[in-house]
């Protein structure tokens, strides 16, 4: 029976030295998190795998070398590896290539998809039959990805409204989509 | 905003909803709640999850929006956006009472049909899609009306308009005022022919 290791005691084990199944742990746990960071801030999936490569990297010398005393603290550590590793990538600065060759072939986490596949036919089904402002302020945030005054100005109403009005398409999506929560 | 233990697993005390995350996705959170975010989805796997459903979601309606397979009133930014990314689009001008011979061809990608009317002050507009005897098939409650009041953009579906036999289709628009009474703000008629050989009749 595997038991699973909480992030303290992954902590602990790495800062002890020599646990690679600690380190393959901590990998498969946050290189997904990880990436959803960078997709978010750099809207990229190539530039996401290299940042979430990076800050492993970062995380595991950090942790080999004992430098994360607080294990409780491994979250805000990594949150604030990934800030500053997505200004050096937005400033062109590349450590990538030095750090690859000498972590190499260990640091080849399996990521996850960006995404869930969706059933492309019933989404649309379910969009067209969304109200025809909801159907509007979707198509004007996540295509045309108007700003939120652009597409109050075109419907006639508060950006709050867009804002409620986007909130209900998004419910009403995942309800007809079949979401699991 | 945390999960339920400090590592893997898998039940989340407070979860973040899906509308949040599309704000987030979309850059809208104020950044203390930003952070907030990300800090809980750095050690939260079913809010991960979530978030990538919202993304995917995301992913989907800007695809189906980009193959031009939506019925809806549209901006005209959106047709700007369509023809910046190199997509065709067919636009059909027709004033109040009007009728044009329309077709599609296999080079499209939109179909929009830009309708003349004054809907200067009115409260509410509905767009009523109807068969060549002018019997009403399906309406679109409420429309968005262009700023200034003098047309209404629709974007047919094209993947509905390649497939379609030749047809006549006659679109209203109507003036709600606030008792709910109906005025005629437009009419416009559509005699579609088919130019793309398919199955069904020409």
């Amino acid at each position: 029976m595997q038991i699973e290791l909480d992030d303290a005691e992954i902590v602990r084990q790495i800062a002890a030295g020599s646990a690679p199944d600690a380190e393959a742990e901590l990998f498969r746990r946050i290189a997904p998190r990880i990436r959803l960071y960078g997709l978010r801030h750099l809207r990229d999936e190539q530039a996401s795998d290299d940042l979430t490569q990076e800050v492993l990297i970062t995380t595991l010398e950090a942790l080999r070398a004992g430098r994360l005393r607080e294990q409780e603290k491994l979250v805000s550590y990594v949150l604030g590896i990934c800030r500053l590793t997505v200004l050096g990538m937005r400033r062109g600065a590349q450590r990538k290539e030095r750090l690859l060759e000498q972590f190499g072939p260990d640091l080849h986490p399996a990521f996850e998809p960006a995404a869930p596949w969706l059933d492309g036919e019933r989404l649309a089904r379910c969009i067209q039959n969304l109200k025809e402002r909801e159907r509007t302020v979707l198509v004007m945030t996540f295509y045309d990805e108007q700003a939120g005054a652009d597409v109050a100005s075109f419907l006639g109403v508060s950006e709050a409204n867009v804002r409620v009005i986007r909130h209900r398409a998004i419910l009403l999506l995942r309800q007809c989509m079949g979401a699991a929560s | 905003m945390s999960a339920e233990d400090t590592g893997a697993h898998v039940r989340c005390r407070n979860p973040i909803d899906a509308a949040v995350f599309a704000d987030y996705w979309l850059a809208l959170l104020a950044p203390s709640d930003e952070e907030a975010v990300e800090l809980h989805l750095l050690q939260c796997d079913p809010c991960a999850a979530r978030l990538r459903e919202v993304i995917s979601m995301a992913a989907g309606v800007r695809k189906i929006a980009h193959d031009g397979a939506l019925r809806m009133v549209v901006s005209d930014a959106l047709i700007q956006r369509a023809r910046s990314e190199g997509l065709r689009v067919r636009q059909y001008d027709v004033p109040a009472g009007g009728s044009v011979h329309c077709t599609v061809t296999a080079e499209d990608d939109v179909l929009v049909a830009r309708l003349a009317a004054n809907l200067t002050g009115a409260e509410r507009v509905d767009l009523c899609l109807c068969d060549e005897s002018g019997v009403e098939q399906r309406r679109l409650p409420d429309i968005p009306i262009h700023a200034g009041g003098d047309c209404v953009v629709y974007q047919e579906s094209i993947t509905f308009a390649k497939a379609a036999p030749d047809s006549t289709m006659i679109a209203r628009l109507i003036v709600l005022d606030k008792s709910g009474a109906e005025r005629v703000a437009g009419e416009y008629t559509f005699h579609h022919t088919r130019t793309i050989p398919g199955p069904g009749p020409q």
